[in-house]
């Protein structure tokens, strides 16, 4: 018995060592994790170096002439953008294109989607005629939009003239404001309608038809069943047109130039106007660095939104 | 006998592999990119050719805005082409899109184009600098003569468009000369005549001594006593640098100005122009006028740039307007014989009209001899010849910017109808408005494109009601101090 237990004390220091000089190995990446690193190699470089560019240019003075130079300017730039009444008023107009267009986006995206769907003959050639204005590009939706405006010779002008109105649409700020966000909302309503149908195909028939046997009618049911069971679907809507909308700027351009009396001037046409009119990119780069905060910011939270219905991953 | 040696056959080579193959065509690709972030190789030089030859096998590159005499060139390159061998690329675009073009080209140094359309205050302004002197050029012997030399030019233009700061340097030849000047119905103001000259008590027809008070006077005449038009006057007076250019034209026949000394600001330029003048008596009654002119103007004028303006005119809506001459091809076009022209109206001060003429300059951004390359097709895009063939072409029209031009006999024939060169009709009017007691000369300062924008900006607030003539003058006098501090 005692050499027994000698035995067993002699075994256990000498494993004990052996454990303790085992080498540790780092986990190398995988085969797929090898193969994918030139591409995210190469997204990071086309990512975060303009962006580092672009911080290093929001504390500078930007010189074209002879090259390329930077002239350190402090944080002037930065002083500027938060004493500059026009960038102040562009960021409110631009909150109130935000909410018309993609509010009225939804809205009536929502229920082009309900009639389609309950539509039981001839869908596919309604929704494919709604889906046009979608593969429109939008520099053609604002040129066309200004010829269709266009006081001289355009169509709506005439048919508002037929009826009663004879003011110039794009020479007020109000119907201005108002030309541009409809144009915008005829252009992607579809998109909302494509996704918000999308979802509503995926509700239970049996569950509509356990509602409709329990006598609850139309909008009972689009209220307390059609509507909560497309949510997380519409959130995903509003996430894609809030991005969109926040920095938009091709249907303004082409049609206003952000006028009249600077009625449609938002932040990224007056962002666009600093870089490739003023050429001052210092100013330009602080612009842009808001507009990526504040898009960052509206895409968290719409994220986080997904998130609590269990849908971001 | 014995057998013989076994002979040693040859060892097989391996097969080529993948990893070689894309090893090869990374490496070539890695030495293309490399190649290709080079500049651009310098000219073909053929030292014992004529002067014209003596680069022949270089391309040229050439970007201009989309301008008459740019169109008429592009139609029709083989003569420049059969005359010196270069080959010639020209790009067109935007005026806003050429600016960024040439900024990146300048900032990256590559030298991509070798004549440039040098906007006075988009281009030339900004990047003076950049662009070679052509007195070295135009006194050259090894280079060819400059017919008629630069005093051939109007010298007004070539103050404008073509110099910078007023060290005597020619950095561009002037190259178009759009002019602000008054565009009108001749057949209603001739119908009208004596109806309008009873009622108003004065001779409608244009004339030297015709004021802007008697423009308005007419234009509310025709808003109330025909049907013939919807309105009397239209203008472009959207938010825009027409605004701008429609409304400099009361500013200065008013007196006022954008800075002291602004005659000279607008004609040799200035990388200081002091303080802004909008401020200024005159300056407000200009844009009181102005604003109350509008008021009776078509109101389609506030969302009209000067193509609005001119589809406006010809389509019949408005008796008259101040716009660009060179619109007088498309209105015999669409109006044959029913369109006047006359120099703009006086003010209490004088009359003055915009100018809105470019230059064509040679990038220093490129080697010596492409310079010199490029300097030959800068000579003849705008040779007496060239400018001919430009105002008698389908395609582009243009407007001569030398005085020679204007005295041959095919030109001056030109100017009377029946005309086969639509542009020339308007000559008498442009002719009085280059005059340099009469010819509207904006800033030609490196921030202008800022400046620009505010003027205009203020102005539109003040069309849209949301500010009187005085506050927003008041206010773009002081956005412009601002950016004038911040410097170009």
């Amino acid at each position: 018995m005692g050499e027994l237990t000698m035995g067993s004390l002699t075994t256990g220091p000498h494993r004990a060592e052996r454990s303790s000089g085992r080498r540790i190995r780092l986990p190398l990446p995988g085969f797929a994790g090898r193969m994918m690193a030139p591409g995210l190699l190469v997204l990071a470089g086309v990512s975060l170096l303009p962006f580092a560019a672009v911080v290093v240019m929001s504390f500078s003075r930007v010189h074209l002439l002879g090259g390329l130079r930077l002239e350190g300017a402090g944080a002037d730039n930065w002083t500027r953008l938060f004493t500059d009444p026009d960038m102040a008023w562009a960021w409110a107009r631009t909150a109130g294109y935000f909410v018309l267009t993609v509010g009225g986006e939804m809205v009536l995206g929502t229920v082009l989607a309900i009639c389609l769907w309950r539509l039981r003959h001839g869908r596919n050639t309604a929704l494919s005629l709604l889906l046009l204005p979608m593969f429109v590009a939008p520099v053609i939706v604002g040129l066309l939009g200004r010829f269709l405006t266009d006081s001289t010779f355009g169509l709506y002008s005439w048919v508002l003239g037929q009826l009663g109105y004879h003011g110039d649409l794009m020479g007020d700020k109000t119907t201005a404001f108002v030309s541009v966000t409809l144009m915008d909302v005829w252009e992607w309503t579809p998109l909302v309608t494509l996704i918000a149908l999308a979802g509503l195909t995926s509700v239970p028939s049996s569950v509509l038809e356990a509602a409709s046997l329990d006598g609850a009618g139309l909008l009972r049911t689009l209220r307390h069943i059609v509507l909560p069971a497309i949510a997380p679907v519409l959130l995903v809507a509003l996430l894609i047109r809030s991005m969109d909308a926040l920095r938009y700027f091709d249907i303004i351009w082409n049609t206003t130039g952000g006028g009249p009396a600077d009625a449609t001037k938002t932040a990224s046409v007056k962002l666009y106007e600093t870089a490739f009119r003023f050429f001052d990119f210092g100013y330009a780069a602080v612009t842009g660095l808001l507009m990526l905060a504040v898009t960052t910011v509206v895409a968290r939270y719409f994220v986080r939104l997904l998130d609590r219905k269990g849908l971001a991953r | 006998m014995g057998s013989p040696p076994p002979s040693s056959a040859p060892r097989p080579s391996p097969p080529l592999s993948r990893r070689s193959v894309l090893r090869g065509a990374a490496a070539g690709g890695a030495m293309g990119l490399l190649a290709g972030c080079g500049g651009r190789s310098d000219a073909a030089f053929h030292p014992d050719a004529g002067p014209w030859r003596r680069y022949a096998g270089t391309t040229v590159n050439f970007i201009s805005e989309n301008t008459a005499p740019t169109a008429a060139i592009a139609a029709d390159l083989r003569p420049f082409t059969e005359l010196t061998g270069i080959r010639v690329n020209i790009v067109t675009l935007e005026l806003s899109a050429l600016a960024q073009k040439v900024a990146l080209d300048l900032a990256s140094g590559n030298g991509e184009y070798d004549v440039v359309y040098a906007d006075p205050y988009q281009v030339l302004a900004p990047y003076a600098p950049a662009f070679a002197d052509l007195r070295e050029f135009t006194e050259d012997p090894g280079l060819p003569r400059l017919p008629g030399g630069l005093d051939d030019f109007i010298g007004t233009h070539l103050d404008a468009a073509g110099r910078f700061g007023g060290d005597g340097k020619v950095l561009a030849l002037p190259y178009d000369c759009p002019t602000m000047v008054w565009q009108y119905r001749a057949d209603l103001f001739k119908r009208y005549r004596d109806r309008m000259a009873d009622d108003l008590g004065f001779d409608p027809m244009p004339s030297d001594n015709t004021t802007w008070e008697q423009y308005y006077a007419i234009a509310r005449w025709f808003n109330d006593e025909t049907d013939e038009v919807r309105y009397g006057t239209g203008h472009q007076a959207k938010q825009h640098d027409a605004l701008m250019c429609d409304f400099s034209n009361l500013l200065w026949s008013y007196g006022g100005d954008y800075f002291d000394g602004g005659r000279r600001v607008g004609r040799i330029g200035t990388l200081d122009p002091g303080p802004c003048r909008l401020d200024s008596d005159a300056a407000i009654a200009g844009a009181e006028f102005y604003q109350r002119l509008l008021k009776i103007a078509d109101p389609g004028s506030r969302t009209w740039d000067w193509d609005g303006l001119g589809a406006a005119f010809r389509a019949g809506r408005i008796a008259m307007c101040p716009n660009w001459h060179e619109y007088a091809a498309s209105n015999k076009a669409a109006m044959p014989g029913k369109v006047g022209y006359a120099r703009l109206l006086k003010g209490p001060v004088r009359s003055a009209g915009m100018y809105g003429g470019t230059g064509i300059a040679v990038s220093k951004v490129i080697p010596e001899r492409r310079r010199r390359a490029a300097w030959l097709f800068v000579n003849w895009a705008t040779t007496p010849k060239t400018q001919l063939a430009n105002l008698a072409s389908k395609v582009g029209g243009g407007t001569p910017t030398r005085t020679s031009v204007y005295a041959m006999p095919r030109v001056t024939a030109a100017q009377h109808r029946p005309s086969k060169m639509a542009n020339m009709l308007s000559a008498d009017a442009v002719k009085k408005t280059w005059r340099s007691d009469t010819i509207g000369l904006r800033p030609k300062i490196p921030m202008w494109a800022e400046c620009d924008t505010a003027v205009y900006t203020q102005l539109s607030g003040m069309l849209a009601g949301d500010a009187s003539p005085e506050s927003a003058m008041r206010a773009a006098t002081s956005r412009i101090d601002r950016i004038v501090a911040r410097g170009g």
